[in-house]
């Protein structure tokens, strides 16, 4: 297949009932398990699974780029865990994902490296349960 | 990146940025900016959990509505 033109948007319609939608979330805010290693400050290509049902409690951020104090406290100000878990259930999403995915971001001089973990990256979030994502950085 | 690579998957994503400049450099096919939000806090202030809700609902309403796709909206959501 051809590479698209970075001038061209992907696409994908949604033509479901976000009620019956499973969401999950996609961070570049360096969040991870605490029982995970941690992201290198400086910048990062790595990414760590985050299994649906992790306590928000034993999450957190590593980030050289962004003060995480606030993330740090209470991780939905950049991971909406908790707050996506409320909505389904009371309805208003489907359900949430069995994984959700923690990384860091692309500093430029990294690009080339973000370049293939982007799409590792997108195929956790094919084989995992998710119909939508929602994707937050720091 | 992660976000288009996703996207050519055929799973809808939208993004939620407080950096819509570098972020738009990248042609989210879906995405909010919640304006006055400040870097480290796309989704607000810690235990703040009725704007973290406002914020997540408003990203999940952009699967429920016409979109144009590339373009970052700015929302005005009350920190």
């Amino acid at each position: 297949m051809s590479r698209m033109s970075k001038k061209c948007v992907p696409y994908t319609p949604f033509t479901g009932k976000l009620s019956e939608a499973t969401v999950a979330l996609v961070s570049t805010a360096g969040v991870h398990r605490k029982d995970q290693p941690a992201f290198h400050p400086d910048g990062d290509p790595t990414y760590r699974i985050i299994p649906g049902d992790t306590d928000t409690r034993e999450l957190m951020a590593t980030h050289g780029h962004y003060d995480t104090t606030d993330a740090n406290t209470d991780i939905n100000c950049v991971f909406p865990l908790d707050r996506l878990r409320e909505l389904a259930a009371e309805g208003t999403v489907g359900g949430v994902g069995n994984k959700h995915i923690g990384a860091m971001g692309f500093s430029m001089k990294l690009k080339q490296m973000y370049e293939e973990v982007a799409p590792a990256i997108a195929k956790e979030v094919e084989r995992s349960s998710a119909d939508l994502v929602v994707l937050t950085g720091g | 990146m992660i976000q288009r690579e996703i996207e050519m998957l055929g799973i809808p994503t939208v993004l939620i940025t407080v950096v819509p400049q570098e972020s738009a450099v990248n042609h989210p096919p879906r995405a909010i900016h919640p304006v006055g939000f400040p870097i480290g806090n796309p989704l607000g202030k810690p235990h703040r959990t009725e704007v973290q809700r406002a914020v997540l609902l408003d990203a999940l309403k952009q699967f429920e509505v016409l979109n144009m796709p590339g373009k970052i909206l700015d929302r005005h959501i009350a920190p």
